[in-house]
């Protein structure tokens, strides 16, 4: 890297710690920061530094949030006994985009992975069981991602859940809208058979 | 130049760039071969749920002149793992053929009898059923690749051990007898030690129907697993793991 002065090297140092950025873009990023008006960098700056300082956890589902209860928890329109769990936060707009989904959620913040040296212990579960324990929920949804690793936590989750008054559900795997059949792959289409309904 | 094809098993995946994925395969022509597979992590369409761990494939992808990674072209699924249910036993228990085979098999080197012993274990794998499947991976691995020492005699003092008591140590790499035994050294049941010569004798679908709880033969896979971590020279994580589950 050529030599830039000591402040611009920090910048791009930190830049290149951002997922999928190399040192090009960092450089570029950073040049780019120099050149914009003292308004605009201090924006950025302040911005990054209210994500640290203004985010925590939902403690009710583990969402990320600038108020606890997050905005899910504390709407009084959604449904608070039918909850959704899903890996991610990021999980929950995918969600939300369907515009058919009123009820609330849990976020696990990972998935089982023992590759990984991921276990249950590792997830954040404990507040889920509690909502369960005091009779909030009466249907969990387990939208986790259809991998074996996603397959496995729901699966871990559904046998810790196994009590007769709370239904538990597994969002449905199968051929995405819009594709066609020929091309589905043959886990995808045998998953699309298991999962079938009458009509 | 024409895209090479195999058998392969699917070991590893780990994100690389935005939107590709580094996969390690376990071929059958070539064995372990690393590749990259373009744009796998955005778009399922060419890969789809093939580049699941333990997913038993047909892979087709090219080697690139002076370049240590292959191009991973497609993989067609022959087996899934996800075709049936994965329990959290048998999550880890995958995670722990996935591990053990990247771990101990050299790039490049085709393998195939360690091939067909995964295949017929992933056979085996089912539900909670994993004990049984993973004392037999784990015997013929550790065999097939060649850190197994006799079990029938005492390497201390060559003594035979057949009837007698056995014992066995991390750091020991074999079985001791009652008088040769270190200092906080474990006790090898006659029974695992039969079992382990009857895995030698007989192949995996003669064990299908035994009841195989955690505790049958626990002992002989904690002297595998300390067998295959000392001439790793590392813990391996999903052994912990295993270790934790209760069934």
């Amino acid at each position: 890297m050529p030599n830039f002065a000591e402040p611009m090297t920090r910048l791009i140092d930190e830049l290149k710690k951002l997922p999928g950025v190399g040192s090009k873009s960092a450089q570029r990023l950073a040049f780019h920061i120099l050149r914009s008006s003292e308004d605009d960098a201090e924006a950025l700056a302040a911005a990054v530094r209210d994500v640290k300082a203004k985010l925590r956890l939902c403690s009710v589902c583990n969402n990320i949030t600038d108020v606890d209860p997050c905005v899910y928890c504390s709407n009084p329109t959604r449904n608070h006994r039918l909850v959704c769990v899903v890996e991610e936060p990021t999980n929950i707009g995918a969600i939300e985009k369907t515009r058919h989904f009123n009820g609330a959620y849990h976020v696990l913040h990972g998935s089982i992975s023992p590759l990984h040296g991921v276990g249950p212990e590792q997830l954040r579960l404990s507040n889920l069981f509690r909502r369960i324990d005091a009779g909030e929920v009466d249907e969990v949804i387990l939208a986790t991602n259809p991998t074996v690793e996603g397959e496995a936590t729901a699966m871990y989750i559904s046998q810790q859940i196994r009590r007769p008054a709370v239904k538990v559900t597994r969002i449905a795997t199968g051929i995405p809208v819009g594709s066609d059949i020929e091309y589905a792959d043959e886990v995808t289409m045998l998953k699309a058979m298991e999962g079938r309904r009458e009509l | 130049m024409p895209l090479k094809e195999s058998e392969a098993i699917v070991l590893r995946t780990y994100p690389l760039r935005e939107a590709d994925l580094l996969v390690t395969l376990f071929t059958r022509t070539e064995g372990k071969v690393r590749g990259v597979a373009r744009s796998a992590k955005k778009s399922k369409k060419r890969f789809g749920g093939a580049l699941e761990p333990l997913t038993y494939v047909r892979a087709y992808w090219d080697d690139r002149e002076r370049q240590e990674l292959a191009r991973l072209d497609s993989c067609e699924v022959l087996e899934s793992p996800l075709a049936r249910q994965v329990t959290y036993p048998r999550a880890v228990a995958l995670g722990h053929l996935a591990e053990v085979l990247d771990e101990l098999l050299p790039d490049r080197e085709a393998n195939d009898a360690v091939f067909r012993l995964t295949l017929t274990v992933l056979e085996q794998l089912a539900g909670d059923r994993i004990w049984m499947p993973l004392t037999y991976f784990q015997l013929w691995m550790t065999r097939l690749v060649g850190f197994l020492p006799e079990l029938s005699g005492c390497v201390a003092c060559g003594a035979e051990l057949n009837g007698s008591r056995a014992f066995y140590h991390a750091l020991v790499d074999g079985l001791m007898c009652a008088e040769d035994k270190r200092l906080a050294s474990s006790e090898m049941s006659r029974e695992s030690r039969a079992v382990a010569g009857e895995m030698f004798r007989a192949p995996i679908e003669n064990f299908a129907a035994v009841e195989w709880p955690k505790a049958r033969a626990a002992d002989l896979r904690k002297f595998l697993v300390q067998t295959l971590e000392r001439h790793l020279e590392k813990k391996l994580v999903t052994a912990g793991m295993l270790e934790r589950i209760s069934c």
